[in-house]
């Protein structure tokens, strides 16, 4: 870097970079990083987004957002559905993937799993590539709370009262982050599968006669071992979670309800900026999604941190 | 039915409907025609104006295109692509016309209008309509006081307001001071819906009281017919109508006056919790699941004979045409008497103008945009519209030599036996969705038993209260 | 049931050498009643929607909405067929995702090896603002997008999505392929350097290749992202450039229609043809899929 040193082999170096660099970054510079400037400007003004005309009001939006209950129950929401949805997938499909792949013992000296493993692992997997608006539709006849509802009426012919999936306020959340979990599980498995495979056999050949039971294997060696994976796994999944507003949109009672159960910080940044046509508020309802969700990177991150992988 | 429809437009609508509006109606008439002569709201500045003469009122030029967006909802837009845009086409040959029937009316145009870059005739209607304070507040609606001035198409020798039903000018009022931004095209009628063969069958009469309401609620149960609902997942609006309905009935339209101007306590007025109260009585005969179920989901059940009376407009029978089974038909009710110190009595119906067509003031073709909705309050335009929509128009005396369907023609017995009882229209829906997005949430709470009508109308104050207080709000108002 | 069995901690009395036939059998049964109940979630609802695009109103909203259609009567497929234009939003979607995609890589793994590999000025910093756009939600910039893309002439064009697509899946896909490069060996790199092969030639002939399985992995996840899109494409393919609708647009609009037409068996069938050709491609290519995250399996 330093002048004098530009020897034509570090000229050519910088070029390579530059040369590299040069259409990924002005690509994502400009329809990314210029636009969430643009935003974040948007949050200190009093732009209804239907004017080019607006005002600077400093911190006005963001005092208004911090006294209103939907916000708060919003960021309540978004936070369960940004913990629970990665556990919940992760923690089914691990099971799922280790059950696959090391649930049916040792055959032949290496680790099989259950019967019928390869005919699982392709059904799993069918959800993940039914876009998120179809399984919106499909859910919304599956889950109708009267008796003609799909899952009611299978819950019924085994002498269970319908179930207000998506009406009861303390449910409905859950019953979001359950079709999410639907959807995403398959793919996981997969993936962990695919993990599992690379571990080298003779690991689990030396812990079996060490006399390690299937326990043993899944939490000392399988889940250490695809840790790498794991992590992948949670980061993408955690931006999976801002789709979960499609979700709730399509299935939730008035979009966010009953009484604002299922609500989630992109839904109202949505209802901001499109259904009151206030820019300025849902911009600032973005930044502090930013924050939040930066927060949330950072210390998943930390905590998981391996040393390749650095923030 | 031998009653023609001039009879109705004329005799009944007019003095009926538009009652309120007629009172107001000759003053705010002189301030139009003042805003009009002074030629400030003449979209005069854009360079696509040509002259102006007795068949073309705004100085259209006859190559400008058209962008006309309609909300394709319960009446699709046939009625735009295969009528009112060719008639409009028939007067300017040369005129392209670009259309876009969508329902994603704000996603879609938010940005334009951010941009500038905005159509010419936009039907902003549905879920996802325009905040309309909001588009008003920001100088993004043309001033229609020149459409209503106007010559009528028809007739030359009257104003196109001369020919439809007093009171719609009126509707579309907003901005401080009022002026009308927003036709309303469709003359609707709101309330209860039933199978008159249905109730005919079993010897059933609507009721006439709430506890009337309440007895005739256990006999349909006693049938295992769901006596009254709604469907409270993506039309609890349905449902806040009835309650805003009941509650100008027991306290008048200033009731709703009230409401829309934002006035201190308007939520907690004795008339709108009895109206609560009254209502969430009968939220109790309605199955949890209701509030999980979309509009066409429940139009279905009734349809099916699995639920009595549903709370509607008159859109209702073309929406579920389709659908109705044979030896099914559509009669309408208005909502129960609340209690004999009612104001206005049962026979009181709302009838309003509705569905709203703005012409954004930023467009290419604005002269264009006045003349497509002159083209619409035709009556060729406006017939064609019932013919396609089972609706009525705005546009008086349009319906003549039709024959009208079971369910109009019982809007048109209501409509009689309302006479002058009128309830008017609520305008805070379109001027401050906000306080509209929160009424939805409360109905629901309210009828499925989440909350008491107390709580009803204090949270519905204070959701009014921080309406009132938001600067960033656009404040609208009205006297009509 | 995963819960249920995943709190058991390894303790002594399970980890014994040589368990039981006994425990085994329970477990084995366990699991077994796991994997079917989910295999019977996934497909029942799929095989339900098919259906019903066969069922009537009055079989929809019965008493028996499990019953096996009356008849089957396609008509609604054909109705559904004429009104969504699956096909031809399918042929988009396709376009679309597969061209993104393949984009997406080529520019991710370019800047992504820069990062990784190469010190210089600033890396950091780029490094940093890649990785700090995962944290923002795109709708955000649903509107000032809107206007850049207008202003750019590429509003309601395949090629300006694209180019939003790639855009907006550059951080993940940096971010991961950074991380992948970094542990790629050296060695040979710096020996086909010392072999004269330009940085050029060395990152297209010999550390590409050497990253293939990262590549495949991160390439299957930007195939899900994109393909599920739904805001980008409503903003920028809006109503009036109908034709070059995606499948998720066209789907949501059966959906709102069906909110005013009440036509359920139309919108089952239209959602039926929209999975039933990803399903088959799915199924033909689950193979690649599955070999190529375990070959990749994403260090």
């Amino acid at each position: 870097m330093r002048h004098g040193k530009l020897t034509p082999a570090a000229l050519r170096k910088y070029g390579f970079i530059t040369s590299f660099l040069a259409v990924p970054v002005l690509l994502y510079v400009v329809f990314v990083v210029w636009q969430y400037i643009q935003a974040f400007q948007i949050s200190f003004t009093n732009s209804r987004g239907i004017s080019p005309k607006f005002d600077y009001v400093g911190f006005d939006n963001f005092t208004q957002l911090f006294q209103d209950d939907v916000f708060w129950a919003a960021v309540r929401h978004h936070v369960v559905l940004l913990l629970a949805m990665p556990l919940i997938t992760i923690a089914i499909a691990l099971f799922f993937s280790f059950l696959l792949n090391l649930g049916g013992g040792q055959r032949n000296g290496r680790m099989v799993g259950v019967p019928g493993s390869a005919f699982y692992k392709i059904v799993f997997f069918f959800p993940q590539v039914l876009a998120v608006a179809i399984v919106g539709v499909l859910f919304q006849a599956i889950l109708r709370p009267d008796k003609a509802g799909v899952f009611n009426s299978a819950l019924g012919a085994v002498g269970i009262d319908p179930v207000g999936w998506l009406i009861a306020p303390g449910l409905a959340l859950w019953t979001i982050i359950g079709v999410m979990v639907w959807q995403a599980v398959g793919f996981y498995v997969v993936l962990f599968s695919a993990g599992m495979a690379t571990i080298p056999k003779d690991v689990f050949e030396a812990a079996s006669l060490d006399g390690a039971g299937r326990f043993t294997l899944f939490f000392k060696i399988t889940i250490p071992l695809l840790w790498d994976t794991l992590q992948v796994g949670w980061v993408y999944l955690g931006i999976a979670a801002f789709d979960g507003f499609a979700l709730v949109q399509v299935l939730s009672v008035d979009r966010g309800g009953p009484d604002n159960a299922t609500t989630v910080l992109p839904l109202e940044i949505w209802r901001n900026a499109f259904t009151y046509s206030k820019y300025g508020v849902a911009s600032a309802m973005g930044v502090a999604l930013f924050f939040m969700t930066l927060t949330f990177a950072v210390l998943t991150l930390r905590v998981t941190r391996r040393e390749r992988i650095e923030f | 039915m031998t009653q023609t429809p001039r009879e109705i437009t004329r005799r009944q609508m007019i003095q009926r409907v538009g009652l309120t509006a007629l009172v107001a109606g000759p003053a705010v008439g002189l301030l139009s025609s003042c805003a009009t002569s002074s030629g400030s709201d003449t979209p005069s500045a854009a360079p696509s104006a040509a002259a102006t003469s007795a068949t073309n009122p705004f100085g259209v030029k006859a190559d400008a295109p058209l962008e006309v967006v309609i909300f394709k909802g319960g009446y699709s837009d046939e009625y735009a692509t295969q009528s009112h845009e060719p008639l409009y086409k028939k007067e300017f040959p040369q005129a392209q016309i670009k259309h876009q029937g969508i329902q994603t009316i704000s996603q879609t145009l938010t940005p334009r209008f951010a941009s500038g870059d905005v159509p010419d005739v936009v039907n902003n209607s549905g879920t996802d309509m325009l905040d309309g304070g909001a588009l008003i507040g920001a100088g993004q609606l043309l001033d229609l006081t020149p459409l209503f001035a106007a010559p009528s198409i028809d007739d030359p020798s009257k104003t196109v307001k001369d020919t439809i039903v007093p009171g719609t000018v009126e509707s579309g009022f907003g901005g401080d001071p009022a002026k009308p931004y927003t036709l309303n095209y469709v003359y609707t009628a709101y309330g209860l819906w039933y199978d008159a063969k249905l109730f005919e069958k079993n010897g059933w009469t609507p009721p006439k009281t709430f506890d009337e309401f309440k007895t005739f609620a256990e006999t349909a149960k006693g049938k295992g017919i769901t006596p009254y609902a709604y469907a409270g997942k993506n039309a609890s609006y349905y449902q806040y109508w009835m309650i805003l309905i009941s509650a100008a009935k027991i306290g008048g339209n200033e009731i709703l006056l009230n409401i829309d101007n934002l006035v201190d306590n308007a939520w907690n007025a004795d008339a709108v919790k009895q109206a609560a109260a009254a209502w969430a009585e009968i939220g109790k005969y309605m199955d949890k699941s209701y509030e999980g179920l979309i509009h066409t989901e429940v139009q279905t059940q009734q349809n099916q004979g699995k639920v009595a009376l549903y709370p509607s407009g008159s859109w209702l029978e073309s929406e579920q045409a389709k659908d109705t089974p044979a030896g099914f038909e559509y009669a309408m009710a208005p909502t129960p008497s609340v209690a004999a110190s009612d104001k206005l009595p049962y026979e009181a119906i709302r009838a309003a103008a509705a569905e709203g067509y703005v012409v954004p003031s930023k467009g290419k073709n604005p002269q264009g945009g006045l003349e497509y909705l002159r083209v619409m309050l035709s009556k060729e335009a406006a017939k064609a519209f019932t013919e396609k929509t089972k609706s009525l128009t705005v546009v008086v005396g349009a319906t003549e030599g039709m024959t009208l369907s079971p369910g109009l023609t019982s809007v048109v017995a209501a409509q009689t036996a309302a006479g002058q009882n009128v309830v008017t229209y609520s305008l805070f829906e379109t001027w401050y969705k906000e306080l509209e997005t929160e009424l939805r949430k409360q109905t629901n709470a309210l009828m499925f038993g989440r909350i008491s009508a107390d709580e009803f109308c204090a949270n519905m104050q204070k959701a009014a209260d921080k309406t009132k207080a938001d600067s960033s709000i656009n404040k609208q108002s009205r006297s009509v | 049931m995963a819960t249920d069995v995943m709190p058991v901690a390894p303790n002594k009395a399970v980890t014994s050498p040589r368990p039981g036939r006994r425990s085994i059998n329970v477990f084995s049964g366990l699991s077994h009643v796991a994997l079917v109940i989910w295999a019977i979630l996934v497909i029942f609802p799929i095989v339900w929607t098919f259906l019903a695009s066969f069922k009537t109103n009055t079989e929809l909203f019965g008493d028996h909405p499990l019953a096996m259609p009356q008849n089957f009567d396609w008509s609604s497929w054909g109705r559904a067929w004429d009104k969504a234009h699956i096909g031809l939003y399918m042929i988009n979607t396709v376009k679309v995702v597969a061209i993104s995609t393949f984009l997406t890589m080529l520019f991710g793994s370019m800047a992504a090896y820069v990062l990784a590999r190469y010190t210089f000025f600033g890396n950091r910093a780029i490094y940093l603002l890649f990785v700090s756009g995962l944290s923002f939600p795109v709708f955000l910039a649903l509107a000032p997008l809107w206007l850049t893309m207008k202003n750019l002439g590429l509003l309601g064009t395949h090629t300006g999505l694209v180019l939003v697509y790639v855009a907006y899946s550059l951080p993940f896909t940096v971010f991961f392929l950074t991380a992948f490069f970094r542990t790629l060996p050296t060695s040979v790199g710096e020996a086909a350097m010392m072999d004269g092969c330009s940085h050029t030639r060395t990152f297209f002939q010999i550390m590409l290749p050497m990253a293939k399985p990262g590549l495949i992995s991160i390439t299957i996840f930007n195939v899900i992202g994109q393909w599920n899109q739904y805001l980008l494409p409503i903003v920028l393919l809006p109503g009036d450039a109908q034709d070059k609708w995606l499948i998720t647009q066209g789907i949501a609009n059966i959906s709102t229609n069906a909110g005013y037409e009440a036509d359920w068996a139309g919108l089952f069938a239209a959602l039926s043809m929209a999975i039933i050709p990803v399903l088959i491609v799915y199924i033909i290519f689950q193979r690649q899929i599955q070999s190529g995250l375990t070959s990749g399996a994403v260090k």
